[in-house]
Parts: C-alpha cells; sequence; structure tokens
C-alpha cells in the first residue's frame, strides 16, 4: 500500500512483451522533440511509424498525456513504448489517489527510468529500443523541464530542446541554430509562434528522412502538438494550427 | 453423550452466537459516525462528508469516488484495497471496464462479508457508499456496501450512509423528495447538511422536516468534504473536490 503500481503490477503479472524466434519486421515511430517557448514547454511528433521501408501508418499519436503535470513523447518501438506510457499514466494516477498526494517531478523522471532499464533485454535484442522523450513540472511548479533518456534508461534535463527518433539530428541542428543566433530565441516565442516553429521543424526532418511525415501542412495535416504550461497541458487544435500557420506566412 | 460429538453440535450455535455479538459490537462502534451523502445530479455524482479533509469522501478511480463512515484505519483498508482492484482492472482490460458493479460484486463486498465472518479475526468497522458516474445520469450507479458486505443500489439517485437504518432511509426519502433536476450545487449542498443536521438531532423527525431558509452552508464544528464526479470533465479522471467558487450562483 506504498502507493507503488509498478510493485502491484510485478505481483499481479501481465502479459510482456515476448520474442519468438521469427521476428517479424519492426515498427519503429519518429520523430518527436520538445523545446521551451516563453509560456513554457512545447511538445511535438510526427504521426508516421514505419516498418523497414513501408510506411506502416501516418496517423499515430506520439505526444501522449501522462497526467495533468507530464507528457511524454514516444520514438522507437512502439509496442513498447505506448505500454510504458499506459503504464506510466496509471502508475502516476494510482499513486496520487492511493497516497493523496502527486507523485514529484524527479519520482515521475525516474520511473520512466525504470521501466526503460526493464526493457534492456529487448533493447539488447534489438526489438524494443525506446528512446522517449519527457517533459513535466511540479505540481506548485512555473517551470516545466524538459528530459530526454537513453535507451538503457539514463536520464538528462534539456538545457533548452531535445528531440529524439530518426529525424532528431536535422531538428537538433535547427533548434541549436535558433537557440544560439535566432531572433527571436525559441524560448522567447509566443504561443503561435511555438507552434509554427513546430510544424516548420518537422517539415524540415521530412526533408531529410523519410521515416519522419504525416504532416502536411498544404493539405491542412498537422503536427500532433502538446503545450505543458504553468496553466497545465493544452492540447493545439487542428483551427489553432491553421491560425499558427497562416500567420506565419504559410509555406 | 461423548465430549466430541457435544462440541460438533455446540459449534453452529457458537458460531452463530459470535456473528451476533460481531454484529452487536460493530453497530456499538458505528454509533457516533456523522453521515455520508451521494447524490446523483444532471452535473454528475455529488459526494458529501464531514470532516477536517480527506477523510469521508475519496477519489477511486476515472469516475469512481466512495464516501466512507467507520474507523478511519479499516476506511482506509478499504480504500486502498478498491484503489489497487479498480487500477489493476484498468490496466489490464480498460478504464471503461471498470465498473461498480463489477468492484462491489467481486472485490468490496466479499472483502467485508469474510472480514465480517472471520469470527477469530478483528472485523472492518466501516460502511460505505460507492459511486460511479455514468455518460447520462440514468447511467449513475450508487451503491451503499455494509459492514457485513451486504451490497443495496439505491434506485432514486440518493444515497445516505448513517448507523441508524431507519432514520437513514428516511432522510434519504426527505432529499429525493425535495430535490429537483433544476437545483445548482449550492441547494444541493444545502440539502445534504440539512439532512445532515437532522440525522444528528435524535429529536428531529423527517416527515415534518421543512426546507430550512437560507439553507445551511457549513456546519458548525465541522469542515466540509464536498466532490463532484464531474460528468463534463473532459480529461479521464472526472473526480474532483468542489471549493466555494463551485457553489457561486
Amino acid at each position: 500500500m506504498n502507493g507503488d503500481f509498478l510493485s502491484l503490477l510485478s505481483s499481479n503479472p501481465f502479459s510482456g512483451l515476448t520474442v519468438g524466434e521469427k521476428c517479424p519486421e519492426l515498427l519503429e515511430a519518429t520523430t518527436v522533440f520538445a523545446f521551451h517557448f516563453s509560456e513554457g514547454v512545447v511538445m511535438a511528433g510526427d504521426h508516421r511509424a514505419t516498418a523497414g521501408n513501408v510506411v506502416f501508418s501516418d496517423r499515430t499519436e506520439k505526444i501522449i498525456e501522462l497526467d495533468h503535470q507530464s507528457l511524454i513523447a514516444i520514438a522507437g518501438s512502439p509496442a513498447v513504448a505506448f505500454e510504458m506510457a499506459r503504464t506510466l499514466q496509471t502508475t502516476f494516477e494510482y499513486y496520487r489517489r492511493s497516497q493523496l498526494q502527486v507523485l514529484s517531478l524527479p519520482a515521475k523522471v525516474r520511473a520512466l527510468s525504470r521501466l526503460l532499464r526493464d526493457n534492456l533485454p529487448g533493447t539488447l535484442q534489438g526489438v524494443g529500443a525506446v528512446a522517449p522523450l519527457f517533459a513535466g513540472r511540479e505540481p506548485d511548479g512555473d517551470v516545466p523541464a524538459i528530459y530526454f533518456y537513453d535507451p538503457l534508461g539514463a536520464q538528462f534535463e534539456a538545457a533548452g530542446f531535445a528531440a529524439s527518433g530518426s529525424g532528431a539530428g536535422s531538428i537538433r541542428s535547427v533548434l541549436h541554430y535558433l537557440t544560439r543566433w535566432g531572433k527571436p530565441r525559441p524560448e522567447q516565442l509566443d504561443r503561435g509562434g511555438a507552434v509554427n516553429l513546430a510544424n516548420r521543424l518537422l517539415l524540415t526532418a521530412a526533408q531529410f528522412d523519410t521515416a519522419t511525415g504525416g504532416v502536411d501542412p498544404s493539405r491542412g495535416v498537422f503536427a500532433t502538438i502538446r503545450l505543458l504550461t504553468s496553466r497545465g497541458i493544452h492540447t493545439v487544435s487542428e483551427k489553432e494550427q491553421i491560425a499558427a500557420w497562416e500567420k506565419g506566412g504559410g509555406a | 453423550m461423548g465430549e466430541g460429538r457435544r462440541g460438533v453440535i455446540e459449534e453452529p450455535y457458537r458460531w452463530l452466537e459470535a456473528v451476533a455479538n460481531r454484529r452487536e459490537y460493530i453497530q456499538d462502534q458505528l454509533r457516533g459516525a456523522t453521515p455520508v451523502f451521494a447524490v446523483s445530479r444532471p452535473e454528475g455524482v455529488f459526494l458529501l462528508g464531514a470532516g477536517p479533509g480527506r477523510t469521508k469522501v475519496f477519489e477511486i478511480y476515472n469516475r469512481h469516488g466512495m464516501a466512507a463512515v467507520g474507523n478511519p484505519v479499516d476506511m482506509e483498508k478499504l480504500r486502498q484495497s478498491v484503489i489497487e482492484t479498480a487500477h489493476m482492472e484498468g490496466f489490464n482490460r480498460s478504464p471503461g471496464d471498470v465498473t461498480l458493479r463489477r468492484l462491489v460484486g467481486f472485490s468490496i463486498s466479499p472483502a467485508l462479508k469474510n472480514a465480517f465472518e472471520q469470527i477469530v479475526a478483528a472485523p472492518l468497522i466501516v460502511e460505505a457508499l460507492f459511486a460511479e458516474c455514468g455518460a447520462a445520469r440514468g447511467e449513475d450507479v450508487l451503491a451503499r456496501v455494509g459492514y457485513d458486505g451486504t451490497p443495496e443500489y439505491p434506485a432514486d439517485g440518493v444515497g445516505v450512509v448513517f448507523p441508524d437504518r431507519e432514520r437513514e432511509r428516511a432522510a434519504a426519502d426527505w432529499l429525493a423528495a425535495h430535490l429537483t433536476d433544476g437545483d445548482g450545487l449550492a441547494r444541493v449542498r444545502g440539502l445534504c447538511l440539512a439532512a445532515w443536521s437532522a440525522l444528528m438531532d435524535r429529536d428531529a423527525v423527517f416527515d415534518t422536516l421543512s426546507v430550512p431558509e437560507p439553507l445551511p452552508v457549513s456546519l458548525p464544528d465541522h469542515g466540509l468534504e464536498i466532490a463532484l464526479i464531474d460528468r463534463a470533465s473532459s480529461g479521464p479522471a472526472q473526480y474532483r473536490m468542489l471549493v466555494d467558487a463551485d457553489f457561486s450562483p
């Protein structure tokens, strides 16, 4: 009764990920990123999931709300990543309800680290590696933080931005440039500017990475974008994205 | 007649006597409890109890809450048990599969009945109201579970737990008769508080009890724990504690 859902889960086993002798073509989900803007953190991702050179889905939601104060962006094996997100959602809510208090931000960050570490066999076999991003804030905290992980569970707090997935290289480069020489820099952008930048970053990544896709503002197909601010989490609607895109000058 | 044969004959009687003693003991322990209420409303399910905060009214799962009376340690045991069951069920199946009738049927009632009839172990001194908020008001489910595990499902959308069952039913009937769909949360709170005060007043008679004007907004010497399982909530977790601003017109 200590509020630890993972302990509860281990005493009530649920079917885990098993790998047969013949491994099917593995699904991968890319590309996700997060950066600070003037109100908090924007976390965004494309919609594409690939299996080898096949586009498996262009409607994948990779930015997932874990609770009122935290978001996860998944990159890597969706089978494992979605299960991790679901486990964390239940873990955070179970703790809040049973202990009558919200889990602290460091504990949430480490909960994800623990799940990644527990996934080590899958990671080493190359069938279930996940490299997620996490954004969260303390219940009474104003400034949210961004964390990124390696597939073995090491956690790092990002100074201004983080990106993961096959298209992350392009996005990191652009965000590094903007953070150093941008006028305005990403952390100075208002909500509309940040939303616009997120879509542009994904289009840039898609230019150089075939596994990044499912975003095409000219056809009205936008990224998944969620904002974490001191007021909580806001999912940016398609209507808001269209307005930001048009205000930013479109394509 | 041999000693062993007499033991066999006497044992059921001793067990019945022990159970009767146990019932008397639990009822005696519950005697000083203050009432708790659950009311199905157009806005959701309204829960009310008197306490210093988070001692009687609790969130269980996305659309489930509880209000209980009894020993605080036993209330906590019951609360933890049902939260654990609901989260395992929601994780292994889906949140939509967590239903109050199943929670009561396979978890809450058997646990309480077992604790009540295990005469060599300490009983659970607790009685509780459980509430499930449906998509529409007609789909709300309220359950009153007694200390012996007996479940009852109030059909009129009003649930009350109070140690005196006769007065408990009178209070529920009085509330059902005076609540209307158009009532705001402030009036629901006021009527529940009026019923609360009447239940605690041994001389009050519900048949002749009129609605006080103005309606009470608080209780002397008691804090209030009021929650709403909000039907209009946008997120999965619909339960929220109500604050003063929620009662303004």
